[in-house]
Parts: structure tokens; C-alpha cells; sequence
């Protein structure tokens, strides 16, 4: 208790910076669920295919070194477009082979959730078995280290070095904590304004509220759910960006752990609601650096359920409701 | 520590690990023994893939040379093979491996199991079965308290490694204070616990983190940062404590790191990055000599792994029962009787092995410093 | 001319035959109106015309387009919308982003004609201005029904079903609607509607169909229809 006192700011911060990554992934999780009220499980994979994208274009350009965060912004921003291309792809993928012909033809739900989670392992598997399948493709010879060791650790070639920028309480901010944090939230304001303002939002926000009425304004409810799939992508691969940023190092089995929690704040926020993402999963990130404080490291994830317990016996729609569907989006 | 690969057979003599030239070329390494009376398998049980595949990798190297002087010092001696089983160093996915290991009649002897978890889950089948293993790298103390008979391993165990990573921070380094983090497992309980003991009052702090389930350690970096903590021990496995480090060297910790041989690959530094410069690892195992790096330049096997930590070991290991198999036991009861009575120079240290399966008389424990990029050659503790 | 029309339409669901065989048009400017009882498939041969039910067999053409499988989308982008059954209106979005959900697909949302036809939904349902803030899902049922019926007009249809617009409303609101329904017609949109208030459809309607289990019974002039003596046991009881 004394040391979370002691370290307040400090813990918040870092944990407002992991909360960060888990509200950019949450809102995949709760805008396909809005949308089709279905749990994509592939998304975490979404995220960790953008991960890989970050090291691959940075390997492919060279980058090397140790650099500050000013110093390389060029090759972030090559990253992030880079990461945002390969996790919306690898999400409009999903949404194409593991729901489109299931949603169409009404299949029950636990059919599709089954095959959500089958297009999990599968995307993880093809990251973790890259190098077979470059030999069986032959091409190893020319992807190389692209695919070799594909179940180690993969690093960011360039290091970024954290800077000192700013001081709240008795903690320094980093310039890459700052970074991360705000980039969220300016994300998440841009969505927020782009579902509620502009005619796509309006549609996406129609199917979720209604989708027979939707389609008798004319709506176009594949093109709709392909959209969502889309912005979840693109919202995962700006996440994996600012992973990327913050830890340097990825793996083909990433996904699971970092989705099960990016899960669980769009579930305490209020699975459907976009800025019931963004708290959720900021105030996760806050709640686990404060229990692992308190109570050890090794109590992190058992605070993330109990907190999640707790909030849904009080509030069973999460905390800010269900709302992409029946509330004001 | 864990333990890495698996064994093989080797030779008995005395005179093995002089004994022959690199060269001959080793018996098919891929898969598994023919039916044939004349051919047999040794297994390793370890990492090949996962975070941790770089054990593997290390255990192959010795492996693959030990087959190789097998097939010099016996050339009329049974053909054998290794079979190479990816526990993934996984508690949970090593048991029905071992299973397979246990039921193919041509495995003799078992390399491994790498890493303590897994000799935990599965060393209790072994023993029921028959099929002695022993370990090259898992190091956990209790795993030589209960009464496998099978068990026996090449490595002194953490009860050595404890105190002398304790000495390093304290005596080589001059830490005043010390933070220790373990990761929950099996081993990194085990070696932290003992680092703690032998530290006693200069501990000012420790945490537990869960091994795999998180890449974000900031509230342990705050609780170092808070302590004021000169040093700080690591007790887990090297993409983990790459990532510690990496982030206790962003939030501006600039004390002295450490981690134990769990962490003692490459995969360490290049997760770490620079961060990682001036880190200390410490192992109850030294260095490979000029004689084996040319023996496994020799090598001509496609996939001959590479030399790391417990290279030297996993040979040494191989060779006693590899040697077994050439001086004629070729039963399962043969070779544990074998190996149990083995006595004879290894080429990391005196190999003869008390009741418990433990090394009689333990090898030094030496500190291996990270420095440009590399790990630096190892200096004994003592 | 024929703005609409149904060809020997079969409609299923499941084993459940809801529509059998049925055929008729809409004339272009008039009122047309399919009454019957519960469970007769009125709403099912609406939500077939606006081709969210397909059909077992049998064509819907309309202007001249056979249209049996054309999406949904692409029959409102030909000017055929719908005011569904239960109102359906977008509870979480406010009067205005429902009405602009109704002009999805219109091009011209910045023009003036755009604004003229919001201007002539507002003078239909004056209640809708007052409000364009106001969240449709804490609406009145009637305000609801007005925002359902505007928000299928601002498509600018030429054809629009009105699937039971007096439905649930008190006696005055229903006169009330019914007079718009002849507003639209005089505003020169073709109306389809599906009424249980037999007596006030009827009385409007320049042509009216009967539907009993998914059979069209008797059809005729909306006046004739109501002077029927069959029709007026079965369906006239209680109307307003
Ligand atoms: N989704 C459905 N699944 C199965 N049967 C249905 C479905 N929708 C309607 N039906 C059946 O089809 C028949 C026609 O229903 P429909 O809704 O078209 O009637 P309606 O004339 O509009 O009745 P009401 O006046 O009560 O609105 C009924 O027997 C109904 O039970
Ligand atoms: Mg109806």
C-alpha cells in the first residue's frame, strides 16, 4: 500500500500505457460484436500479424542500431502504415474466409465462434510454421531470415531508446510512454468521430442497431461488416505499432494472452461500446499494475478476472453499457 | 537450471572423451532406431522451438558430436540415432512426448529432460519404465529429492548455483542491495529462493512474474526503481529477462543485472538490445573447449545446432550412455545399470554419480559477462 | 401504368407456406392496400417486395425490372422503400440521423432538393422538427411511427410500403396518419399499405386485396371492397 502510494504516478502512467494497447485492441473485439453480436477470437491474431509487419518492414529497410524515438520517427511512420496494411488485411482475410459464407447463411452462433477460433490457431500457426511454409512455397532461399527461427523471438531491428520528457508527481514520463498514450487517444477520438459523424459511422452504427432495418435503408450489410472488420484491423495495427514501440520483441504466439485482456477491458467497458473500450481497457492496464504493486507481479492476471467479476455482478452489461447496438453509440 | 537436451550414449571408457578423432560422420540423426538388434535410439527431451528453442539448439551440438565420437570409438557397435522430441521446455506438453519416447522398445537412454518443469511432469514415467535420463541443464534441487530411480544429471544444481550467483553480486560487483524477480516456474522459484537464502539481509526487495503471460513488466520495474536496489537477479529464462532488463534500463535503473543460466543465450541479448551491455549470467557450466568447437566444425550433419551454454554438458551426457551402449547393454536395465555405475573423466568434469542421481563433486560456477553485444568467456566464481 | 408487380408469388419459411401464389399490382399514383387478418402474410409480402425474404417462386417486377433477386440496396436505389412493421426506427440515433439514415443513398445530400424533401418530411410531421435532437429509442410510439414513415419518404421514393402505420396509436393520431397517407399520395408518391384498420384503408384506397393464409381472396376499388358485405363481417367489426 506504502509503495503504491509512493510510486502513484508512476504506476498509473505505465499502466495507462498498457491500458493504451489493450483499448486499441478492445475496440476490435467490440465493434465486430456490435456489429454481428459475435466474439471475433481471431483478432488477437490480427494484432500480432501487425507486430510482425513492424519488424519486417524495418528489417527491410535496414534499420539498425539504437535510435531515440525523434530520431526514428521516419521509420515508425513506415512501420505504422506498414503494421495498419497487414493487420486490416489479415482482418478483411478473417472476415472473408471464417464468417462472411457462416453470417450469410445464419449459422448458429457457437458454429461461427468455433470457426473464429480456428482462424486464431490457424493465423498464429502460419506466423509460428513460416519457414515450412516458405519451403514448401520454395521460397526460403529468398525470404530468409524473414522466416527462419519462426517460433523464437522476433526483435524490433532498431532500438528505440526511451527519452525523459516530462514530470508528473515524482515520475519522469518517457517520450515513447507520452507517445503511446496519446496516439490512443487520438485514435480513439478519430473513430469515435468517424462512427458518430460521417455517413459509414452512421451505417456501421444502423446494421449494429438494427441490421433488417438497415438493409431496408439501403444499407449494404456486407460492405458494413467488412468495414468493421477493417477499422478493428487497422485500430489493432496501430496497437501493434505502439507495442512494438514499448517491448521491441514479438512472437507468433503473442496474440493470445495480449487478446485475452484486450477482450476482457471491450467485456468491463461494455462489450459494443467504443469508449466503453477505451476505459476499459485503460483501467486494466492501471488496476493490474496497481494489484501486481501491491500484491506481486504474479497476481496480475487473476486481478484482471476478479476485477471484470466484480464490475459485471454490479453492472452485467459492463460499465458504460452495450452501445454501438441499443444505447447512443 | 533445466535441463537441455538428451542424452545419448556414449561410451564408456575411460578413455572417452580423448579418445578419437572428430571425424566420422554420425548416424543418421533424424528419426528413430530400425527394429533391428544392431540399432538403437538415444532421445533428447528439450526446447527445439518456442521461446526457449535455443537450448535445443545447444544440446543438439553436443549431442551430434557425441554420436559422432560414438560411431569412432565403437565401430562395431550397435548403430544409433537420435530422436530429437520438442517438449517446447512446456510442463504440460512434455508428458505425452515422454509417452512416445517410453513405448519406442529401440530408446535406450533419454538426454534431458532440458528444463526442471518438464523433469518434473515427466521423470516419475521414466522411472516406472525404466528408461534413464540424464539431464544436462535442469537444475532444480528438489528434482534429485524424490527418489526417481532413473534421474540423473551432468549439471551441478541450483543448491551450487545459488550461493555463487549470490557471491558474484556481493563480492565481484560489490552490490550493497539486491532485487530478485523469479518467474514462477519450477526452476526460477528454486534458483531464486536459493539466491535469497544465501543473500539474506542484502535482499531489499523481490517480485514474481508469470513466465509468458505478460511482455509488459512495468510495475516490477517500478518496485526495482522504488527499492533503490544496486543489483538486480533475474531467475527465468532469457526472452523474459531480456524484456526486464530492457525496461528497467528505459525507466533509468542503473544498477548491475543478473540472471541465471535459464537466461544464458543469445536470445537474451538481442532481446535486451544494448540495454543488455555489462549483464551478468551465471551457470554451473564453463565454456567449450578448442577440441570440441573443432570437432563439431567437423561435423558434416545437415542440422548440427551450435554451441551455447550446455553444449559440453549435453555431450557429456550423451556420452555415458552412449559409451553404455557400445560396451555391450543394450536392455533399458542394462544402461541405468550403467550409467549408475559410471566413473570416468567427462570432458566437463569427473563424471560419477551419487545415490540421488546428482553429480558427485560439482563443477565450479562461473559468471558469463555481456559485453559488445556477446557473451564474454566464462570466469569461475569462487 | 404498372409501377409494381407481383407475379404467382410463393413465399416459405421453412415448411411454412406464408405466401402462395399470389399476384397483383400497384399502379403508379395510387393507393393500393392488402388487408387481413393476423398471420394472413401482409408483412411477408412487403418484406419480399423490399427482398429481404427470398421467394420460393414467382417474380416481383418493378418499373417494368424484374427485380426477384435484386438486394435490397439495390431496390431502394430504384426508388422502393419501406416503413416496416413495429416502426423499427434506430433507437440510438437521434430524429435526424435516422432521417439521413433514410437518404443513404442519395448523392445529393447537400443540394437543395435534398433540403426540399427534408422540408416536406418536416411539414408532414411538424413533431419530427421539434425534435431532431432527441434520441428516436425515447420517442413516443406515435412519434416513432412519424419518424419510420419520414424516414422512408427522404429517399425520395416512388414507391413507398407502409407496413401498419396506424398500429398501437389512439383514434386521433390515426386519423391523423391516414390523412398524411393521402398527403404522400397527392405529393405524387405511389403508396402500398398493409392496414388492419380496414375501414379507414379501404376508404382511401384506389385498389384493395384481401389476403386469407397466403391467398389473395378477393380484390376490387377500395370503396366497393368496404361495401362488401363479407368483407365487412370479417374485417369492419370494431374500426374506427
Ligand atoms: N420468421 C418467421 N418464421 C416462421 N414463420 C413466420 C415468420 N414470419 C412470419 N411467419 C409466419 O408466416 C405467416 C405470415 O406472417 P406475416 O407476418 O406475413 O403476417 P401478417 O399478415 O403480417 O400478420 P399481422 O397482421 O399479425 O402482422 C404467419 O403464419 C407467421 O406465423
Ligand atoms: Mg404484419
Amino acid at each position: 500500500m506504502e509503495f503504491l502510494i509512493g510510486n502513484f504516478a508512476e504506476l498509473t502512467i505505465t499502466g495507462l500505457v498498457l491500458g493504451s494497447v489493450y483499448a486499441l485492441v478492445a475496440l476490435g473485439y467490440t465493434l465486430v460484436y456490435g456489429v454481428l453480436q459475435l466474439i471475433n477470437f481471431a483478432h488477437s491474431e490480427v494484432f500480432m500479424w501487425g507486430t510482425y509487419a513492424v519488424v519486417w518492414v524495418l528489417t527491410l529497410l535496414g534499420a539498425s542500431g539504437t535510435s531515440s524515438l525523434a530520431g526514428a520517427a521516419g521509420y515508425l511512420a513506415i512501420a505504422l502504415v506498414a503494421a495498419v496494411l497487414m493487420s486490416g488485411g489479415v482482418a478483411l482475410i478473417v472476415e472473408r474466409f471464417a464468417y462472411r459464407r457462416l453470417v450469410r447463411q445464419n449459422a448458429p452462433k457457437y458454429i461461427i465462434l468455433i470457426s473464429a477460433i480456428g482462424a486464431s490457431f490457424v493465423l498464429s500457426e502460419i506466423m509460428g510454421l513460416r519457414d515450412k511454409i516458405a519451403g514448401f512455397l520454395g521460397l526460403q532461399g529468398v525470404l530468409g531470415d524473414y522466416v527462419n527461427n519462426p517460433r523464437n523471438t522476433s526483435t524490433l531491428p532498431v532500438e528505440i531508446k526511451p527519452e525523459p520528457v516530462l514530470q508528473i508527481g515524482n515520475y519522469m514520463v518517457r517520450d515513447t510512454e507520452l507517445l503511446i498514450i496519446i496516439s490512443a487517444l487520438i485514435m480513439m477520438f478519430v473513430l469515435d468521430q468517424f462512427i458518430r459523424r460521417t455517413s459509414f459511422g452512421r451505417q456501421i452504427r444502423a446494421v449494429a442497431q438494427d441490421p433488417e432495418a438497415a438493409s431496408l435503408m439501403g444499407a449494404n450489410s456486407t460492405n458494413v461488416v467488412r468495414l468493421t472488420f477493417l477499422i478493428g484491423g487497422v485500430m489493432a495495427g496501430v496497437a501493434a505499432t505502439l507495442y512494438m514501440i514499448k517491448v521491441g520483441a514479438t512472437g507468433f504466439n503473442v496474440g493470445f494472452v495480449l487478446g485475452v485482456k484486450a477482450f476482457t477491458a471491450a467485456v468491463l467497458g461494455g462489450i459494443g461500446n467504443l469508449r466503453g473500450a477505451l476505459l476499459g481497457g485503460l483501467i486494466l492496464g492501471i488496476a493490474e499494475n496497481y494489484a501486481s504493486g501491491i500484491l506481486g507481479s504474479e497476481w496480475r492476471d487473476v486481478t484482471a478476472f476478479v476485477l471484470l467479476v466484480l464490475v459485471l455482478l454490479v453492472r452485467p452489461s459492463g460499465l458504460l453499457g452495450e452501445s454501438l447496438g441499443r444505447a447512443r453509440a | 537450471m533445466r535441463a537441455i537436451k538428451a542424452s545419448q550414449l556414449l561410451v564408456v571408457g575411460v578413455a572417452s572423451a580423448l579418445v578419437l578423432s572428430a571425424c566420422a560422420a554420425p548416424a543418421d540423426t533424424t528419426e528413430g532406431g530400425s527394429g533391428s538388434t544392431e540399432s538403437f535410439s538415444i532421445a533428447y527431451q528439450g526446447p527445439l522451438t518456442g521461446a526457449d528453442a535455443k537450448y535445443g539448439e545447444y544440446a543438439k551440438a553436443g549431442i551430434e558430436i557425441a554420436l559422432a565420437d560414438y560411431a569412432a570409438a565403437y565401430p562395431d557397435g550397435p548403430t544409433v540415432t537420435a530422436i530429437y522430441s520438442d517438449s517446447q521446455g512446456d510442463p504440460a506438453q512434455a508428458p505425452a512426448l515422454a509417452a512416445d519416447l517410453i513405448n519406442n522398445a529401440d530408446v535406450l537412454g533419454v538426454v534431458g529432460p532440458a528444463f526442471s518443469g518438464e523433469t518434473e511432469a515427466t521423470e516419475p514415467a521414466y522411472s516406472e519404465a525404466g528408461l534413464v535420463t540424464v539431464s544436462p541443464s535442469a537444475t532444480r534441487v528438489s528434482l534429485s529429492e524424490q527418489g526417481w530411480s532413473t534421474f540423473f544429471r551432468v549439471v551441478a544444481n541450483d543448491g551450487a548455483q545459488a550461493p555463487a550467483a549470490a557471491k558474484l553480486l556481493t563480492d565481484v560487483v560489490g552490490a550493497k542491495t539486491v532485487f530478485v524477480i523469479d518467474d514462477a516456474s519450477a526452476y526460477g522459484v528454486g534458483l531464486g529462493d536459493g539466491i535469497k537464502d544465501a543473500l539474506g539481509d542484502k535482499v531489499i526487495g523481490s517480485d514474481s512474474v508469470e513466465k509468458g503471460s505478460t511482455t509488459d513488466f512495468s510495475a516490477t520495474v517500478t518496485k526495482v526503481t522504488a527499492s533503490g536496489a544496486e543489483a538486480v537477479y533475474y531467475a527465468g529464462y532469457a526472452t523474459d529477462a531480456g524484456l526486464i532488463q530492457k525496461q528497467l534500463t528505459a525507466a533509468g535503473f542503473e544498477g548491475t543485472y543478473a540472471s541465471g543460466d535459464g537466461s544464458l543465450e543469445s536470445t537474451f541479448i538481442e532481446t535486451a538490445g544494448e540495454a543488455s551491455e555489462g549483464a551478468y549470467l551465471t551457470a554451473a557450466a564453463g565454456a567449450a573447449g578448442d577440441d570440441f568447437v573443432a570437432k563439431w566444425d567437423a561435423l558434416t550433419v545437415s542440422d548440427k545446432g551450435s554451441i551455447g551454454v550446455y553444449s559440453t554438458e549435453a555431450y557429456d551426457a550423451a556420452w555415458v550412455i552412449l559409451s553404455g551402449i557400445g560396451e555391450g547393454n543394450t536392455t533399458r536395465e542394462d544402461v541405468l545399470a550403467w550409467v549408475a555405475g559410471y566413473d570416468a573423466e567427462g570432458i566437463t568434469k569427473h563424471i560419477k554419480f551419487a545415490d540421488n542421481g546428482e553429480i558427485d563433486g560439482a563443477g565450479g560456477v562461473y559468471y558469463y559477462l555481456v559485453k559488445d553485444g556477446d557473451f564474454e568467456a566464462p570466469v569461475a566464481i569462487d | 401504368m404498372t409501377l409494381l408487380e407481383i407475379r404467382d408469388l410463393n413465399v416459405n419459411y421453412g415448411h411454412i407456406e406464408a405466401i402462395r401464389g399470389i399476384s397483383f399490382s400497384v399502379e403508379e399514383g395510387t393507393i393500393t392496400t392488402l388487408i387481413g387478418a393476423n398471420g394472413a402474410g401482409k408483412t411477408t409480402t412487403l418484406k419480399t417486395i423490399s427482398g429481404l425474404r427470398k421467394v420460393h417462386s414467382g417474380s416481383v417486377f418493378f418499373d417494368g425490372k424484374d427485380i426477384t433477386n435484386a438486394k435490397p440496396y439495390e431496390r431502394v436505389k430504384m426508388g422502393l422503400t419501406q416503413s416496416p412493421e413495429g416502426r423499427r426506427c434506430f433507437p440510438g440515433m437521434t430524429v435526424m440521423e435516422n432521417l439521413e439514415m433514410g437518404a443513404l443513398l442519395r448523392k445529393d445530400r447537400r443540394s437543395a432538393a435534398y433540403r426540399e424533401d427534408l422540408e416536406r418530411v418536416f411539414g408532414l410531421f411538424p413533431r419530427l422538427q421539434e425534435r431532431v435532437k432527441q434520441a428516436a429509442g425515447t420517442m413516443s410510439g406515435g412519434e416513432q411511427q412519424m419518424l419510420a414513415m419520414g424516414r422512408a419518404l427522404m429517399a425520395r421514393p416512388r414507391l413507398v410500403l407502409l407496413d401498419e402505420p396506424s398500429m398501437g396509436l389512439a383514434p386521433k393520431l390515426i386519423r391523423q396518419i391516414f390523412s398524411i397517407v393521402d398527403e404522400i399520395k397527392a405529393q405524387g408518391t405511389t403508396v402500398l399499405l398493409v392496414e388492419q384498420n380496414a375501414n379507414q384503408a379501404l376508404k382511401r384506397s384506389d385498389v384493395a386485396h384481401v389476403l386469407e393464409t397466403g391467398k389473395i381472396v378477393r380484390s376490387g376499388p377500395g370503396e366497393k371492397l368496404a361495401a362488401d358485405p363479407a368483407v365487412k363481417a370479417a374485417y369492419l367489426g370494431g374500426d374506427v
